[in-house]
Order: C-alpha cells, then structure tokens, then sequence
C-alpha cells in the first residue's frame, strides 16, 4: 500500500475493505520508519511490540464489525503525553526513564475506539523551544530538506507525519508547538481551544495555555482526530463543560460571505515577503470563493511576545518545580535535601529549561510581580479584547503561521531572544484561549512550505477547520523527497 | 547588563539550580538580553483588573470530593530509586 501522504480516511476505507490487515498496515509503516527515520529523528521511542497487539485487538474489532473511525490506524504520540506503561520522556534527561502509571485522557479515548501506538514523537524539551534542537534524544530535522529545523516543539509528530511516518499524530501547543512545526513541514495542525481537550496526562509547561491537539495530512483528518480527542474531563477542572460538535460537519460546506479578517499588524515588519505574499494569495483564493476579507487591527501583538513569555515561563517554574529527583526523574546526588534538588534539576534540565525556570521566578519574584507579571496578565485582557472586537465584524482572522519558512539548524542556537521573537504570529492565539489551525499555502523556491493560520472564536473549530479544507481542496501540496 | 550577578544567585536559589563560574557568567549575559526584551512590556500603559479574568470561559464545577481508589502504590513508586514502600531522601535531620 502506498502510504505517501495517505489519509486516515484512505487507511480506515482499506482496513474495512480488507486490503490490508491491521498489523500487515502498521508494519507498513515501521519498514518506513525503521528506512527513513534514522536520518529524519523524528521518534523518540518506536513501540513495535505494543502496535503489534493493538493491531491484533483492532483486527479484531473490525473482523466483528465493531471498528470506529480509528480503529487500527496507526498514531504517533508526542513523547509528553502520558501513556500507561511506555516510556514518556518530555525530550528531557530528567524523564529519560520515567514510565507513567496512568494513561493521559486523550490517550483512554484513542484506546476506546483501538487504534495503534507506533511510537512517541520528538519534541523540544518539556516543549520549550521552536525547532525540536532542545531535545535531548532526538533532534529532528525538516522532511523538506534535512539541513532545516521542523520547528517546535511538536516537531516530531509534524515531521513523522510529513514523512508519511504516520498518517497522523497527537501535539501540543502552548504558543504555537502544533502550528509552526506544521507549517515548517508542510502539513495541517490545530490547536483547539483552550478546554475543549483534557490535558490529563499532558506534562505540564504552562497550564493556562497548553492545549492538545492534532497533527495531520489535511484539515478533513484533523476533524476525525477532533471528533475522537476533544470532550470534558472530570479530572480536569480546566475542560469546559460544553457540547462537543461533529468537527466534519462543515467540511465541503461553501465560504461564501463568511468574513476573514487580516489583521494589519500580522503583516508588516518582521514577517519575510514571501511569506506575506503566499498568505495574502491565499487570501485572495478564499476570496474567489465568496469569502470577504475585512481589514483590522490587533495592536497588543506589540507586546505579545514578552506577556506570553512573562506568563508561560511563571507557569513553567511553578509547574517544574514538581521535579525534585526524589519522586521519579533524574536523580542526583547530595548529602542533603538541599543538595539532592539541585544536583537532580542542574543536570536534569537543559539550558533552555533553566532559562525559562529563572525566568519565571524572575517576574514572580518579590519586587518584580507587578511590574512584570501583572503587567502581562493585563496585556492578556488587553489581547482578549482586541480579538472579542474583531470577532464582531468578521468570522475568522487569516495571519501567517511564522514569520519565516524553516530555518537552517544552528541558525538560532545561543540566541534565545531571537528564538522567542519567532513566536509572534501564534503566541496571541494561546493568550486568547482561541482555535486555532495552520495549513499550508505555498512554498518557496527551494522547495520550503510556507503556512498560514486561521484563528476561530471561542469553540468554533468548524468554522476553521471548513476555511482550512476549502483552501486546501484548490491547492496542491507537495510531499517531501525522502 | 539588566540583571547583576547577585540577582541571577538570588534566582538559582530560588529556582533550585547551580551553574559553575563559566556557566553563571553565560546566563547572566542570555538572561539580561531576554529581560532587555520583557522590559518591552512597561511600555504598555495598562492596569491588570482581576476581576475579568478567567470569566470568559465556563469550566467544570469542582467535583465531590469522594474517596476513589488510586492508582496501585508499587506502580506509582516504580519510578522512583532505593525505594522500599517509601520514598528514600536524604538524612533531613542533623
């Protein structure tokens, strides 16, 4: 079977046609993987044994009549997502052997309708970072050319995907770790609002902000994985008590009238040409589709990238303060309690970890809460209601997903606050709490895809996701030669 | 420099962290240049009202607290090192 680029809905018609088996499907995909991912490093961990006997179970329930939409579809898992049993590294060497003993909600509900572990994906560590160069295991390269970054932090799951190493894989995304790596890769992420998807399981970077989500071939599959993922969770008090829709629903459905905003400030300095270019073209096309575009401004994008940074890293200290070396983890040494911590946190961590641990305690710190801190939570009410007032005249906002396409590895290295200015067109969409879903709408000349982000209200992934697929039903992708 | 060396010691102790001379030196350099670039953020002329916050979004109502069954001890301690049903730490009294 040809799985280059193949789609959840092309897999789950051959597996319920008998074309293939569940194992024969995921053995597939290992041959590939265990070919192209030596050079690509986009797994962490491959868990052959455990697909082997998912797929077994999910033949099982097809042979009986009993399969879901992904029963036996084989998924990459970010490696921060807790799965019962297997190892779950955060990409970090404080978690190099930690296995936990539960199983994230995301991951009950994946098991529910039996679908196939092929591995845990990438990512930078403790999903700090945009280019997966601050893991500790696996430094993933771009699909589209091996010299690049695949972005961050989940760009182990957008390169596996990309590379047809899965046909699709569950993120996360605290300032943009669904979006940037899928445009870098050429594939199609969404973050859901904040609350549709438990974060159960999910190690902890920001909680405010840190939202699961999916990874995949186009925005019809990122419905399926919605459909599948999304719901409320008793044991997280931030899941949002709301009805959860049939995501397909408006998928195919016509974009006439529907009105996009493009936010002014999206588009100017700091943004390559060519990457405003191949937006404003996308926008052109919705715009041929019956879609109105609607001039707008979002002023606080200003100082977005110091709020989120300010508010995410307090979260991050506060959230990593949990990893002592005593409970599980890294475990140092020391004659004293004192000791035993910090031996345990200084090798355990990574540079970029630590960095954002004292920044966060900076801003928390006695002396500096107000004038950082709350500062920042008040940027965050400024930002809300900056995107509440454009949602009163248009249905989605259109933006580019990154200021550039994939940049070379090393280009950033040493440079943390270049790194963090990187963040700007996807940071806000987190401080909003909003959807929000990148695919791809161009490339450049070398060959390097080009995405663009349409941001939804509150709740209304279907309006995004049908932007997203009627863009994409026009448009041509090109997978990657690997 | 937007942060002293006395500051950054302030802050490993206060995050838990040790850096050798070499590498206290290279953070204080990275995090002035990161703090040059939240100082950005005083230039917004705004006052933080905690009473919109986290109003826009209905969460769960806190469930009953009702004794549940956990998960099994001798998995939990499974990650843990020299365990024998407890965790082991360091003398803690002199």
């Amino acid at each position: 079977m040809d799985l280059k680029r193949a789609k959840i809905r092309d897999l789950r018609h051959a597996l319920d046609n008998k074309e293939i088996s569940a194992a024969e499907l995921c053995g597939e995909y290992f041959k590939k993987i265990d070919e192209i991912d030596p050079k690509l490093l986009s797994y962490i961990t491959v868990t052959k044994d455990e697909a082997m006997k998912a797929a077994e179970k999910a033949q099982k329930m097809i042979d009986e009549g009993k399969s879901t939409v992904l029963t036996g579809i084989p998924l990459a898992v970010k490696d921060n997502i807790c799965i019962d049993g297997v190892r779950t590294t955060c990409a970090s060497k404080m978690l190099e052997n930690f296995v936990p003993p539960y199983n994230a909600t995301v991951i009950d509900k994946l098991n529910e309708q039996g679908y196939v572990l092929l591995g845990r994906t990438s990512m930078d560590e403790f999903a700090m970072g945009g280019s997966t160069q601050t893991s500790a295991f696996a430094k993933t390269k771009n699909p589209y050319d091996l010299t690049c970054v695949p972005g961050g932090s989940s760009g182990g799951s957008a390169a596996a995907v990309s590379a047809s190493l899965a046909p699709a894989a569950l993120g996360s995304d605290t300032g943009g770790s669904i979006r940037q790596p899928s445009s870098f890769c050429g594939v199609t992420g969404i973050k859901p609002t904040y609350g549709r998807v438990s974060r159960y399981g999910l190690v902890a970077f920001a909680s405010s902000l840190d939202q699961i989500g999916p990874i995949c071939a186009d925005a019809r599959d990122c419905a399926i994985m919605l459909n599948a993922i999304c719901g409320h969770d008793r044991r997280d008090a931030t899941s949002a008590p709301v009805d959860v829709p049939d995501f397909t629903e408006k998928l195919g459905q016509p974009i006439k009238g529907l009105k996009i905003a493009l936010p002014k400030e999206f588009y100017a300095q700091g943004v390559d040409d060519i990457v405003k270019t191949a937006v404003m073209n996308a926008a052109k096309e919705l715009e041929k589709q019956g879609a109105v575009l609607v001039d707008c401004s979002i002023p606080g994008l200003k100082y977005a990238i110091p709020a989120y940074y300010l508010i995410a890293c307090a979260e991050a200290a506060s959230n990593l303060s949990r990893f002592d070396g005593i409970k599980y983890g890294f475990r140092g040494e020391g004659r004293t309690f004192e000791e035993l911590i910090r031996d345990s946190r200084s090798r355990g961590f990574g540079e970029e970890v630590k960095r954002r641990i004292l920044l966060g305690n900076y801003a928390l710190s006695s002396g500096y809460y107000d004038a950082y801190y709350k500062k920042a939570l008040a940027l965050k009410q400024e930002i809300i209601k900056e995107y509440n007032e454009v949602f009163e005249q248009a249905d989605v906002v259109l933006t580019p997903t990154a200021p550039t396409p994939a940049y070379k590895i090393g280009a950033q290295d040493n440079d943390p606050v270049k790194m963090y200015q990187a963040d700007i067109c996807t940071v806000t969409v987190n401080i909003a709490k909003l959807p929000g879903i990148s695919t791809t709408c161009g490339y450049t000349a070398e060959g390097l895809p080009i995405g663009m982000s349409i941001i939804g209200k509150r709740f209304d992934e279907q309006t995004i996701l049908q932007v997203a697929d009627a863009f994409e039903q026009g448009f041509e992708t090109i997978a990657p030669k690997l | 420099m937007a942060v002293d060396i006395d500051t950054i010691k302030h802050l490993c102790d206060l995050s838990k962290l040790d850096y050798d001379e070499e590498g206290m030196k290279k953070v204080m350099g990275e995090m002035s240049d990161i703090i040059d670039l939240m100082d950005e953020i005083k230039e917004f002329d705004l006052t933080y009202d905690d009473t919109k916050d986290g109003n826009e979004i209905c969460f769960s109502d806190t469930r009953e607290d009702v004794p549940e069954e956990s998960y099994p001890t001798e998995k939990l301690l499974s990650n843990a090192e020299n365990t024998d049903g407890c965790y082991v730490v360091p003398k803690v009294v002199e």
